[in-house]
């Protein structure tokens, strides 16, 4: 009765951006994605399974392909789309076009179907396209494609039923749709010749060779040989033929479908005038403020909470884990080594998915458009896309959901320059240091009036120096290292529409897990190093609460009384230094290291009377004081610039998919630091301020 | 004939595009977009700092820069 299990289906979802297609994926599959990126660029890559209750007899994995305009491969994602759709691994494509815009739409659709995939038209938000007094005859663009057309709708998953049933029918290879070339198009006919006549390929290859690209994305030595002798001018006007013969095919399918090609003005009217007030010159201005410090503060106040709950919880655990134990080696190395690692990646979970629910928000909103549109002429006196503006922000908060969302910028180059920036943007793990700094050694409780004024003036100073040093960052590495040209501002700025919260919570919580998964165990690999580090060799096992302030001998307490001699002329001594070392897990780590290493009882955040201790520590020598307010400030500046901070590097090696890049960022920002506490002690000094 | 190109266009103004020239890949990929020759685009707004430009053509919104925007030459 059962035969053999048949290899489920390969089926790709293609389509422009904002058209849906993310949501009709989700409508198919069940909800366990598989994401990643495609091998050396950042394009994101969701894969999934038909969902059961599409009972078509036939297992389907579907795979949805970043949105792209067009296969001619000017970009990334487009060059990723190509090579998938062209690779011979799929049998069937599933493109998704927007009823409401097809004058666009089609475009890629037919630059699809002359691929010679099985394909199958997915009109969606055809409802949308009915509402609005345009529908689609979807008859006669069936008859005008060739193709089936399913009318679909992502947000009510109408058609979906059709749409599985069509990609099981029609798997047969169909014979590749060339668009016919029109008369006169004779430069395309030439062109295409050096490539052995009319095909696909040959297409791809005339449009890639005339925007120099063919190389870089993927062109054999043969190809690039036959391309070598095509005149460049030539090349442009035979592209330029094949472009303008493939939107008159468009223009004569909207015809017969629709009955016009002004379509989808009025599927921006409505946006339009909501732009009125969303990009006016100064509303435009406010309102994207008042987004902003809407965002930031779900960022970086309202995940303050669950991040609190989620260091109880952990906390309990590990209370509850050591009575049940006994001390011991092993008991410590579960709870200060395994169950701090895995706290060390959950804490970051809450910010990860707000700032992650914010930006699907807005994408799906289609804000994030107008967004990059109002903040491009700043960022691009940098060098960078409007697109840089919201994760540069959100670095304020923490550099890891900041830097995962540097994905929406294209370019790989300019999404390093921007992960390189990040996290000298001064996050909110810096303010327990300043805090305890500027307490300690420069504005004591007892100051009474003005107090209060001078600690937020020494603390804006220090965020005002890494804004200005996060800038300084960009604007050299674009002009050196990573240098490319302003990266090319063709943005779509897509009709308003309401987001389906289903979907976007599905894509929050892909991604969320994809850090967990992946920057969680390089996390949790460092912080049991790192315990490792500061608990051995261990001097007596078990033998009460002595072990504690043992941190001065063990290996990483060692290594900082070694380095001392380095620590002082930047004002520090070796007791800094095992903080130094120990909030390599967390900046703030340094506060509750200090605690131990000054041999405090340590309640609450900060060790009570730490601040006290750091104030009267003397040399016992000279008598005078060990800290003063400019080593006080070496030690803010050193913090403002180091990359103090294994969770950031865990997720730079994932994004960039190598070692080099976090190793990079750890040397050169520890580096920066070093000097520029150098330069603040030592010249503090000579001016005779300490 | 003289021709003008897309960023000479007054805010509410409209025109046909003739040729895409200069950059080979912006090139390539405006006319991609639609911005081929018998098109006919009109500029919608500036953005507050004056650049970008919003454009609309095939009833869909696009936004370029000034440098970009030149590339399009206009009748």
């Amino acid at each position: 009765m059962s035969q053999p299990a048949e290899k489920p289906l390969r089926v790709a979802l293609a389509g422009n951006p904002n058209v849906g297609k993310t949501s009709l994926f989700n409508e198919l599959t069940s909800s366990r994605h598989r994401v990643g990126n495609y091998a050396g660029v950042t394009v994101e890559r969701r894969e999934g399974e038909l969902a059961a209750r599409f009972d078509v007899g036939r297992a389907m994995t579907l795979l949805d392909l970043p949105g792209c305009y067009s296969l001619s491969a000017t970009a990334e994602d487009e060059a990723v789309a190509y090579r998938e759709l062209a690779g011979g691994e799929l049998d069937a494509v599933v493109l998704v076009v927007d009823a409401t815009n097809l004058a666009r739409n089609l475009y890629f659709a037919l630059q699809v179907r002359e691929l010679g995939l099985p394909v199958v038209v997915a009109l969606n938000m055809s409802d949308t396209a009915q509402q609005l007094g345009m529908p689609v005859d979807a008859k006669a663009l069936r008859d005008g494609l060739g193709v089936p057309v399913i009318a679909t709708s992502g947000r009510t998953g109408a058609g979906c039923d059709a749409l599985a049933r069509a990609i099981v029918d029609m798997r047969r290879r169909a014979a590749p749709a060339l668009v016919p070339l029109r008369e006169g198009d004779d430069d395309a006919r030439e062109a295409l010749q050096a490539f052995g006549g009319d095909s696909a390929r040959a297409r791809w290859l005339v449009c890639t060779t005339a925007a120099g690209t063919a190389a870089s994305f993927g062109a054999s030595a043969a190809e690039l040989a036959a391309a070598a002798p095509l005149d460049a001018g030539r090349c442009s006007a035979a592209a330029a033929q094949i472009i303008a013969a493939r939107y008159a095919e468009v223009d004569r399918l909207l015809a017969a479908a629709v009955g016009s090609s002004e379509q989808g003005a009025r599927a921006m009217a409505l946006s339009e005038r909501i732009d009125r007030v969303l990009t006016h010159r100064l509303w435009g201005l406010l309102a994207f403020a008042v987004v902003m410090a809407t965002m930031f503060t779900a960022v970086f106040t309202w995940a303050e909470p669950l991040m609190g709950a989620i260091e109880d919880a952990i906390g309990w655990c590990s209370e509850h884990l050591a009575e049940a134990l006994g001390p011991g080696l092993f008991t410590d190395l579960l709870t200060q080594g395994v169950l701090a690692g895995a706290g060390n990646v959950l804490v970051f979970v809450p910010q990860i998915a707000m700032l992650f629910l914010f930006i699907c928000l807005l994408e799906d909103s289609g804000y994030l458009a107008r967004a990059a549109f109002l903040m491009d002429r700043m960022m691009a006196r940098l060098g960078l896309h409007g697109r840089a503006f919201i994760p540069l922000l959100s670095a304020y908060a923490c550099a890891v959901p900041s830097i995962l969302g540097t994905r929406a910028i294209a370019s790989f180059k300019d999404r390093l320059v921007t992960i390189l920036m990040i996290p000298y943007m001064s996050c909110s793990a810096r303010l327990p240091i300043y805090s305890l700094v500027i307490g300690a050694l420069f504005v004591t409780d007892e100051d009474g009036e003005g107090a209060g004024l001078r600690r937020a003036g020494i603390m804006l100073a220090m965020y005002a120096l890494s804004t200005c040093s996060a800038l300084a960052a960009g604007f050299l590495y674009k002009r050196t290292m990573l240098r490319s040209p302003t990266p090319a501002l063709v943005l779509e700025l897509p009709p308003y529409r309401l987001p389906r919260l289903r979907n976007t919570l599905l894509v929050v919580y892909d991604r969320t897990m994809d850090f967990v998964r992946n920057a969680g165990t390089v996390i949790l690999g460092l912080t049991i190093v790192l315990w490792a580090l500061l608990s051995f060799p261990r001097e007596d096992t078990g033998a009460g609460a002595g072990g504690k302030t043992e941190i001065s001998r063990s290996y990483g307490g060692r290594a900082a009384q070694v380095l001392e001699p380095a620590l002082e002329p930047i004002g520090q001594d070796w007791r800094i230094g095992v903080g130094i070392i120990a909030s390599f897990a967390a900046r703030e780590v340094l506060v509750g290291t200090l605690g131990v290493v000054y041999g405090l009882e340590s309640e609450e955040d900060e060790p009570v009377g730490l601040r006290e201790a750091i104030r009267d520590d003397r040399n016992p020598q000279t008598g005078a004081p060990r800290h003063t307010p400019l080593s006080g400030l070496a030690l803010m500046v050193f913090f403002v610039y180091a990359c103090q901070c294994m969770s950031t590097l865990a997720v730079v090696r994932r994004e960039t998919r190598s070692w080099r890049w976090p190793v990079f960022m750890f040397v050169s920002m520890t580096a920066v630091a070093y000097l520029a506490a150098l330069l603040v002690f030592q010249g503090g000094r000579a001016l005779g301020l300490g | 004939m003289p021709t003008r190109a897309l960023d000479s266009l007054a805010v509410g103004e409209a025109a046909r595009v003739t040729a895409v020239t200069g950059d080979a890949v912006i090139a390539i990929r405006l006319q991609e977009m639609g911005f081929v020759p018998g098109t006919t685009v009109r500029l919608v707004k500036l953005a507050p700092l004056g650049d970008p430009l919003q454009f609309e053509l095939r009833g869909y919104h696009i936004s370029l820069r000034r440098a970009e925007a030149s590339q399009v030459r206009i009748a």
